[in-house]
């Protein structure tokens, strides 16, 4: 049988039953993040149905290599993510730490991406303000919340690479087990940052494309 | 330590499907935004997103194993969020 110790906590009889309320606890947590979140989607499509052609026209400026790459990267992270929890809980602690480390990585080379994308941005002045280049006005509209949900997807995907790097740290010097209920709430918030994205994707970078 | 390879194979079976699957999604939605449809294009690339949405959040995030319980709170935000884009629109659009 599986050596439970550390792993289990108090007041839960079973593992299954800790992980199951982890998970719990998170999609609680997570149904705050979805509206945060829809506000600011909200927002996109108050402005976008009132300014549709200024829309399409501010996002053909957007930089869709950059953002596609980004895309792959981020659904890879959430494969190497799910491979992760499943041999956290067979216990496969190598697996584990590599598959988590791998996660790591590849948020760290969204991160990049993201950085060389923000400074091709900054390059052609596309900040509203005195010398956006774009017209109609509108479109600086649409670069306002460019820059706003893009800006706390980073951060929420930097809080999520934090997370994960001290989680496998812990991991890694044996202060908690693998097979314990952590990575339960760590998957599920790496998910959801994913999902996120994939919004984002659509909105931001595939409007005003045909 | 090694670890069987049979239990690797197991872990990755399923989780590279639905990758495979989410890969295939998201090279659909980047070239039918070059496919001029009007205002179709972002209601197909929204579509084509929720879908990828839901491979990722059942699949992925293992709603399909989930109990009732968690599956319901893992709606809520969505029902609220349904909530927040009914009021707002009916008060932008209905304003002269």
């Amino acid at each position: 049988m599986s050596d439970l110790s550390g792993a289990l906590q108090e007041p839960w009889p079973d593992l299954r039953l800790q992980r199951e309320a982890v998970g719990l606890g998170m999609w609680f947590f997570l149904a705050s993040e979805v509206l945060f979140f829809a506000a600011l989607f909200c927002s996109y499509a108050v402005y976008r149905s009132f300014n549709a052609e200024a829309f399409r026209i501010a996002s053909a400026h957007t930089e869709i290599v950059y953002g596609s790459i980004n895309t792959a990267i981020l659904l890879t992270s959430s494969l190497t993510m799910t491979i992760a929890l499943r041999a956290a809980t067979a216990q496969l602690r190598r697996t584990t730490l590599i598959c988590l480390g791998a996660t790591a990585a590849l948020g760290v080379a969204f991160l990049i991406t993201k950085g060389l994308e923000y400074h091709s941005d900054i390059d052609q002045h596309l900040i509203p303000g005195p010398d956006f280049p774009l017209k109609p006005p509108a479109t600086a509209i649409f670069w306002g919340l460019y820059w706003i949900m893009t800006g706390v997807h980073a951060i929420h995907l930097s809080a999520g690479i934090g997370v994960v790097i001290v989680v496998t740290t812990l991991f890694w010097r044996g202060t908690i087990p693998v097979q314990g209920s952590t990575m339960e709430g760590v998957a599920i918030y790496w998910h959801f940052v994913d999902t996120v994205w994939i919004f984002l994707y659509s909105l931001i970078y595939l409007a005003g494309r045909s | 330590m090694s670890e069987p390879s049979r239990h690797q194979q197991g872990l990755w079976q399923g989780p590279a499907l639905a990758w495979a699957v989410l890969i295939l999604l998201f090279l659909l939605n980047l070239g039918s935004a070059y496919v001029p449809l009007g205002p179709g294009n972002v209601a197909l690339n929204l579509v084509i997103a929720a879908a990828m949405a839901i491979v990722l959040a059942v699949f992925l995030m293992d709603l399909q194993n989930s109990t009732i319980l968690v599956r319901v709170v893992a709606v809520t935000g969505l029902f609220w969020t349904m909530i927040m884009f009914s009021l707002t629109f009916s008060d932008y659009l209905s304003r002269s």
